[in-house]
């Protein structure tokens, strides 16, 4: 495996670890109750936020099972945080891995969260050399169901009062997809019109 | 919670008891067949091993805490002799979770007595075990389990592919589930 290169950049976004100056960012989104709703790291205030941004300063590479890739996902030009995606190495031998996002919903909509994980695929699948990506959703969290959807990932899972979360009855999905189901962004770009045979 | 069923439990054709260093033989006599081991964690046992199972489920017999499990033997009445087992795992006391799985003797394949076995289990775990939701999960290309599965009422609930290596291959297994409202529409 080469070093990870960073930042990664997409058409309008920049995927960068974490740095101590994105608690304003991260304090614009991380407690909203429509954030807090799905993710399993509690936060309700500015310190919780400032606990919770050490930890992802600290998910810079993948070296061993159970270590965590988080990155800041900045938009060019304002440079401003519109959300963070993480990818989680589960499992060594198996080649598996989870990929989790979140988007600050004043961001929301305009593909930023689409965008950044189609690089973060590209990582997982080329650099990493992982096998399956998968994903985990509340069955309430239409934008996320739509968007895993739409990257190609197969519904393989619908479990239903499975578990207990936030104190409610849990309903989760799966969404996975394999290495040679992926469509590697950096290889579909449309050819010039002369290379084109058809 | 805590389950601590009656011993043994009696359908029409079948008993349900702990096991007993008796029932060495009849486990060895299925546990060490190819067939058998094919979609188990297990290999093919060897009659030591086969021992060392027994006695390890002799003790399995009621549910505490997250984890625990209840190992029965099933008893042909009209032989007298073990054909199988089943199990129900604990899995989450707090959420009321539990797996049942399922071992039987090839030679007594096609009759109904797994179906038998496994539903007076299942009324054991929604009935006094007071579970909400019970899960069993196997192979895809186990299908004499996953149809058990769906005669039982389990729905479907995953289809997983290549998320794990089994044996040294890729696994791909099914999970089906049913709550325990849907159990009880069933045996009402």
């Amino acid at each position: 495996m080469t070093s990870l290169i960073l930042p990664i950049h997409t058409d309008r976004l920049t995927l960068r670890t974490f740095e101590r100056g994105d608690i304003d960012g991260l304090c614009a989104y991380h407690a909203l109750p429509s954030v807090q709703r799905y993710v399993f790291s509690r936060t309700r205030d500015r310190g919780e936020i400032a606990g919770a941004l050490k930890i992802m300063r600290e998910h810079v590479s993948l070296q061993r099972p159970g270590d965590t890739l988080t990155l800041a996902v900045i938009r060019k030009g304002d440079q401003a945080l519109v959300g963070h995606v993480a990818l989680l190495w589960a499992d060594a031998t198996a080649g598996q891995g989870e990929v989790r996002f979140v988007v600050n919903p004043a961001h929301a909509g305009q593909g930023y969260a689409g965008e950044a994980l189609a690089a973060l695929f590209d990582l997982a699948f080329d650099h990493f050399r992982i096998h399956r990506v998968f994903a985990r959703s509340d069955g309430r969290n239409h934008h996320s169901i739509k968007l895993m959807q739409r990257l190609g990932m197969r519904l393989e899972a619908h479990y239903r009062e499975h578990a207990l979360f936030q104190g409610e009855w849990d309903e989760e999905l799966h969404f996975a997809i394999l290495d040679r189901e992926w469509q590697r962004s950096t290889k579909v770009r449309d050819l010039p019109i002369r290379h084109r045979v058809a | 919670m805590a389950l601590y069923p009656d011993y043994p439990i009696r359908t029409e054709r079948l008993t349900l008891r702990p096991f007993t260093r008796g029932d060495v033989d009849a486990v060895y006599a299925y546990r060490r067949r190819e067939d058998v081991a094919r979609y188990l964690f297990d290999v093919a046992l060897s009659r030591e091993e086969c021992a060392l199972a027994v006695q390890q489920r002799i003790g399995q017999v009621a549910l505490e805490g997250d984890g625990d499990k209840i190992i029965l033997a099933v008893e042909l009445n009209q032989i007298a002799s073990v054909i199988g087992e089943v199990s129900l795992i604990l899995r989450s006391a707090d959420a009321r979770q539990g797996e049942v799985g399922w071992i039987f003797d090839p030679d007594y394949q096609g009759q109904g007595y797994a179906t038998e076995a496994a539903t007076a289990l299942l009324d054991i775990a929604f009935g006094p075990g007071d579970l909400h939701r019970v899960s069993a999960r196997c192979d895809v290309r186990n299908g004499s389990s996953w149809r058990l599965m769906e005669r039982l009422g389990m729905r479907r609930e995953a289809h997983f592919r290549e998320h794990a290596l089994f044996k040294g291959e890729w696994d791909e297994e099914f999970v089906y589930a049913m709550l325990r409202r849907e159990w009880l529409g069933r045996r009402n």
